[in-house]
C-alpha cells in the first residue's frame, strides 16, 4: 500500500467515525427522551398529586416550555451556524463588529422573559411558606439513613391524638389536609422530598424547617433523601401515605392500641425475650415489659449516634423497614397496594403486613446481616471517631433460631 | 566528580535518611508515622533533586571552553557574607535544648532549622546563578521576598497581638481601660504628627515605630513574666437558678444586663408566652392563634423556644429536663436548664435537648416560669 492509499484509507476512516458521531448524539437523545416516557414512575415531579405540588407544576411547565423553546432557538442556531459557516475552503464570510439594535434587543428580551418568570415564582415561593390554615403539625427528622415521624398531641386532621404517635419510613397523612411538616436533623444535613406532594426541604441540626404537605386522595407517594449524607444516602427513602379521615382515624387507633403481649409458650412470646435481649437497647417496643413488670425502655442515645432508632411498635403496619429500602410486602401485594385506587387504596393499607403478603425473606435476611444489606458505619473495631457508637444497625450475630422467635414476634406487632 | 551542589543534595538525602529511620524508631503512634511520612518525604525529594544535579553535572559548562575557569557562574565568588550558618547553629542548639526541656522550643527550633537550610541553599545557589552579580543578587529576591515577606509580616503581627494580649491579661480591667485609651490616644498624636511634618526624616521615623514596637515587646515580655491577673469567677445558670432555689445574690448578676432580645427568631419549635394575666401558653408554627399546653418533642433533637415576657415582673423560663438514677443507684436530682430573667416584653431563646423518653424521667418535663404558680407547659417525648 503506498502513501496516497494509506492517506485515503485513513480520509475514509475518518469520514466513518464522523459519520458515526451524529448517529451516537441521536442515541443518546432518543434514549433520554423515550425514559421520560416511563410508565412506572412513583416519583415524577411532572404528576401532581397536592395542592402544593400543583402549584410547583403550575410554575415549573411554563417556566420548562420557554426555556425548551429557548434552547431549541440557540442549540437550533448554533447548529445552523456550525453547518452553514464550516470550512470548506471558501473564503471567510464577512465580518462585522457591533449592532446596537440587535444587542439591546438581546438583552432587552430575556430580561422580559425573567421578569415574567420571577413574578410567578415569587408568588409561589409566598404561597408555598403559607401556614395559616395547618390542621395538622408532624414532627419530621432525619437521621443516617431514614425518617422518623413524631406526631404531636392534639388534632390532626379532624382526628384527636391523645398520645404521641412515633413511626418512621412512612408518613401517614388524612387526605386533602394541609399538614404542616416541622423537618430537622440528628446528625447531618439531610432533605425531605415527596415530589408528587410538594418540593424538598432540607434537614439540617439545630434548625426547624417547615414543609406543607398535602394529598388530594388516598393513595401512597415515595421518595428519596436528596441531600448527599453518607454511606447509605440511596437506601434513605421515605413515603408519604395518605388516608381518608375514617381510615386515618382508624391507623391512629390502631398505633394507640396497648401493647399486646404474645400468647404464653409460642414461639413470638420466645421471641419477645429475645428482643428484649438482643434489640431493645436502641429499638423501643411502647408498652413492652420484663418479667417483673417493668417497663423496657430503649437508649439509642448511648449506642447510636443519633440518639435514636426506629420505634417498631406496630412496625407490620408499615411496607418497608431500614429507611423505606426492604419491602416487608411482596411484589405482588406491593403493586396492587401501588395501584390501588383511592377508595380500595385505606382498607389495604390498613390490613397491614398479613401473611399472605409477608415478604419474610426481606426480614430474614435483614435481622441475619443488616450491613451486609445497607452499608453502615458500624464495624466495632472502627468506632473510635463517634466515641464507640453506631451509625446504623450493627450486625447482632443471631443465630436462625433467634431469627425464627424474632420474626414471628414481630410479625405481631401490628 | 561530584560538584558542590550535589554533595549539597546528597549529605541532605543521608541526612533525611537517618532522620526519618530514627524518628520512626524513637517515636510511636500517629506523630511518628505521620512525622517518618514526613522525613521520608524529604529524602525523596533531596534525593530525586540530588540525582537531577549530577546527571546535568551542577550546571557546569564544558572544562575545555576557553576562559571558562574566569566566566562560568560556578567560578564567580561569593556575593555578600551569610548569616544563616549562626541562624542554623542556634536553631541545632535550640533542637537540643527543646529536646530534653519544651516541646515547644523543638518545634521553634525546628522551624529554625528548616528555614536556614532553605535559606541558606537559595543563597548558596543564586550567588553562583550566573556570572552577573547584579542578576544573581536580583534572583534571590524574587524568589525568597514573595516567601519572606508575608511570613515576616505575620511573625510581627503576631508579635504585636500576642504583647498587646499579655498586656491586657496582666493589668487590672478598670487599668486597662486608661492604658489603652492613653496609648491610642498617643499613637494617635504620633500618627498625627508624622503627617503634619512633612520634613521629618525616614531614619527618624523608622526609628520612632522601632522604639515604640521594641517598648511594645517588651512589656508585653514583662507582663507575660508576670503572669495573668486574677480572673474573678461569675455565676453562670444552674439548676438551682433555674428551679428559684438560688440565692438573690447568685441571680443578681446573672441577669444583670441581661439581653431583652433575640436575633433569630426563626426554627423555633414553639413560642412560648407568658400573658399579662400570668397565664403560660405555648404558640405553634402553623397555628398561631391556638394557644397549646403540650409541645411534643423529638427525643435526642436540640429544639429552641423563644419565650416572651408579657407580665411587669422580670421572669425567667425553666425548662425541666427530669431526673435520672445517678451512677451510684441513687434517686438523682432534677436537672433544668433556663434563660436569663426576662423583662416585660422582652423575648429570650431556650435551647434543649432530651434524650430519654419521658418514661425513663421520674418527674415530668415540662417549661415553667419561677414564682409564677400552678402555670406549666408539658414536654411530650415519646
Amino acid at each position: 500500500m503506498d502513501r496516497s492509499e494509506a492517506t485515503v484509507t485513513t480520509l475514509g476512516e475518518m469520514s466513518s467515525t464522523r459519520r458515526r458521531w451524529p448517529l451516537a448524539a441521536l442515541a443518546v437523545s432518543a434514549g433520554t427522551f423515550l425514559a421520560s416516557c416511563a410508565s412506572n414512575a412513583p416519583q415524577d415531579y411532572f404528576d401532581p398529586a397536592g395542592p402544593n405540588a400543583e402549584k410547583i407544576d403550575t410554575l415549573q411547565r411554563p417556566v420548562f416550555y420557554i426555556a425548551g423553546v429557548v434552547a431549541l432557538i440557540v442549540i437550533g442556531a448554533v447548529g445552523y451556524i456550525v453547518f452553514k459557516f464550516k470550512d470548506r475552503g471558501q473564503d471567510i464570510p464577512e465580518q462585522s463588529h457591533g449592532n446596537p439594535k440587535l444587542e439591546i434587543a438581546l438583552t432587552i428580551l430575556p430580561a422580559i422573559i425573567l421578569a415574567g418568570i420571577a413574578v410567578p415564582t415569587v408568588v409561589t415561593v409566598f404561597d408555598l411558606n403559607k401556614q395559616d390554615d395547618t390542621e395538622c403539625i408532624i414532627n419530621v427528622t432525619g437521621q443516617q439513613w431514614w425518617w422518623e415521624y413524631d406526631y404531636a398531641t392534639g388534632e390532626c386532621g379532624g382526628v384527636e391524638i391523645s398520645q404521641p404517635i412515633v413511626t418512621s419510613g412512612e408518613l401517614v397523612i388524612p387526605a386533602d389536609t394541609p399538614v404542616l411538616l416541622r423537618v430537622t436533623s440528628r446528625d447531618v444535613i439531610h432533605s425531605y422530598w415527596i415530589p408528587r406532594l410538594n418540593g424538598k426541604r432540607d434537614a439540617v441540626p439545630g434548625r426547624l424547617h417547615t414543609l406543607r404537605m398535602q394529598a388530594d386522595e388516598p393513595g401512597i407517594y415515595t421518595g428519596q433523601c436528596t441531600e448527599f449524607c453518607g454511606l447509605s444516602h440511596a437506601r434513605m427513602r421515605q413515603a408519604a401515605v395518605a388516608l381518608n379521615q375514617a381510615d386515618f382515624q382508624t391507623w391512629v387507633d390502631n398505633q394507640l392500641e396497648p401493647y399486646t403481649a404474645p400468647e404464653a409458650g409460642t414461639l413470638a412470646a420466645t421471641g419477645e425475650q429475645t428482643f428484649i435481649a438482643n434489640c431493645s437497647k436502641c429499638h423501643q417496643v411502647n408498652g413492652i415489659a420484663n418479667a417483673d413488670g417493668t417497663p423496657v425502655l430503649s437508649d439509642p442515645d448511648l449506642y447510636v449516634v443519633s440518639g435514636v432508632a426506629p420505634n417498631i411498635t406496630n412496625l407490620m403496619t408499615r411496607t418497608a423497614i431500614a429507611g423505606w429500602t426492604f419491602d416487608l410486602i411482596n411484589e405482588e401485594c406491593r403493586d396492587a397496594l401501588w395501584t390501588a385506587s383511592p377508595d380500595e387504596f385505606g382498607a389495604m393499607y390498613l390490613a397491614g403486613v398479613t401473611p399472605d403478603c409477608f415478604d419474610e425473606a426481606a426480614l430474614r435476611d435483614w435481622l441475619r446481616n443488616p450491613p451486609g444489606m445497607k452499608p453502615m458505619y458500624v464495624d466495632p473495631n472502627n468506632l473510635d471517631s463517634t466515641g464507640g457508637k453506631y451509625r446504623g444497625m450493627p450486625m447482632l450475630n443471631l443465630n436462625e433460631n433467634q431469627i425464627d422467635e424474632l420474626v414471628a414476634y414481630l410479625l405481631e406487632r401490628k | 566528580m561530584f560538584t558542590t551542589g550535589s554533595k549539597l543534595l546528597l549529605g541532605a538525602t543521608v541526612l533525611s535518611v537517618v532522620g526519618a529511620i530514627a524518628f520512626g524508631v524513637t517515636t510511636g503512634g500517629p506523630a511518628g508515622v505521620l512525622g517518618t511520612i514526613g522525613l521520608v518525604s524529604l529524602a525523596s525529594v533531596f534525593g530525586f533533586l540530588a540525582g537531577i544535579n549530577l546527571y546535568t553535572r551542577d550546571g557546569n559548562v564544558a572544562a575545555l571552553e576557553p576562559g571558562v575557569e574566569r566566566t562560568s557562574a560556578a567560578a564567580q565568588p561569593p556575593v555578600g557574607r551569610s548569616l544563616w550558618p549562626i541562624v542554623g547553629a542556634v536553631g541545632v542548639g535550640g533542637l537540643a535544648v527543646g529536646a530534653v526541656s519544651q516541646p515547644v522550643v523543638f518545634k521553634v527550633s525546628l522551624i529554625v532549622v528548616l528555614a536556614t537550610v532553605v535559606e541558606w541553599m537559595i543563597q548558596g545557589w543564586s550567588e553562583r546563578a550566573s556570572a552577573d552579580r547584579a542578576y544573581n543578587e536580583g534572583i534571590r529576591r524574587r524568589l525568597l521576598h514573595p516567601l519572606e515577606f508575608p511570613i515576616v509580616g505575620a511573625l510581627i503581627g503576631a508579635a504585636v497581638v500576642y504583647a498587646f494580649s499579655r498586656i491586657m491579661l496582666s493589668i487590672s480591667k478598670d487599668a486597662g481601660r486608661w492604658v489603652f485609651i492613653i496609648l491610642g490616644t498617643i499613637i494617635v498624636a504620633i500618627g498625627f504628627l508624622f503627617a503634619a511634618k512633612r520634613g521629618l526624616s525616614k531614619g527618624t521615623a523608622a526609628g520612632i515605630v522601632a522604639v515604640g514596637a521594641l517598648a511594645l515587646v517588651g512589656v508585653g515580655v514583662a507582663s507575660a513574666v508576670s503572669g495573668q491577673r486574677t480572673i474573678e469567677e461569675h455565676p453562670h445558670i444552674s439548676t438551682a437558678v433555674c428551679l428559684g432555689t438560688a440565692t438573690e445574690a447568685e441571680t443578681e448578676e446573672i441577669d444583670d444586663k441581661a439581653s431583652q432580645d433575640v436575633a433569630a427568631k426563626s426554627n423555633v419549635i414553639s413560642n412560648v408566652e407568658l400573658t399579662e394575666d400570668g397565664r403560660l401558653v405555648a404558640f405553634n408554627l402553623g397555628t398561631a392563634d391556638t394557644e397549646y399546653h403540650e409541645i411534643t418533642v423529638p427525643r435526642s433533637t436540640t429544639v429552641h423556644v423563644l419565650f416572651t415576657n408579657k407580665t411587669e415582673e422580670p421572669r425567667r423560663l425553666t425548662v425541666h429536663l427530669g431526673t435520672f438514677p445517678a451512677a451510684d443507684g441513687t434517686a438523682g436530682s432534677e436537672q433544668a436548664d433556663c434563660t436569663t430573667a426576662v423583662n416585660q416584653d422582652g423575648v429570650a431563646f431556650l435551647t434543649f435537648r432530651l434524650d430519654k423518653s419521658q418514661a425513663a424521667s421520674t418527674t415530668p418535663y415540662r417549661l415553667t416560669v419561677p414564682g409564677v404558680e400552678g402555670q406549666e407547659i408539658s414536654l411530650v417525648v415519646p
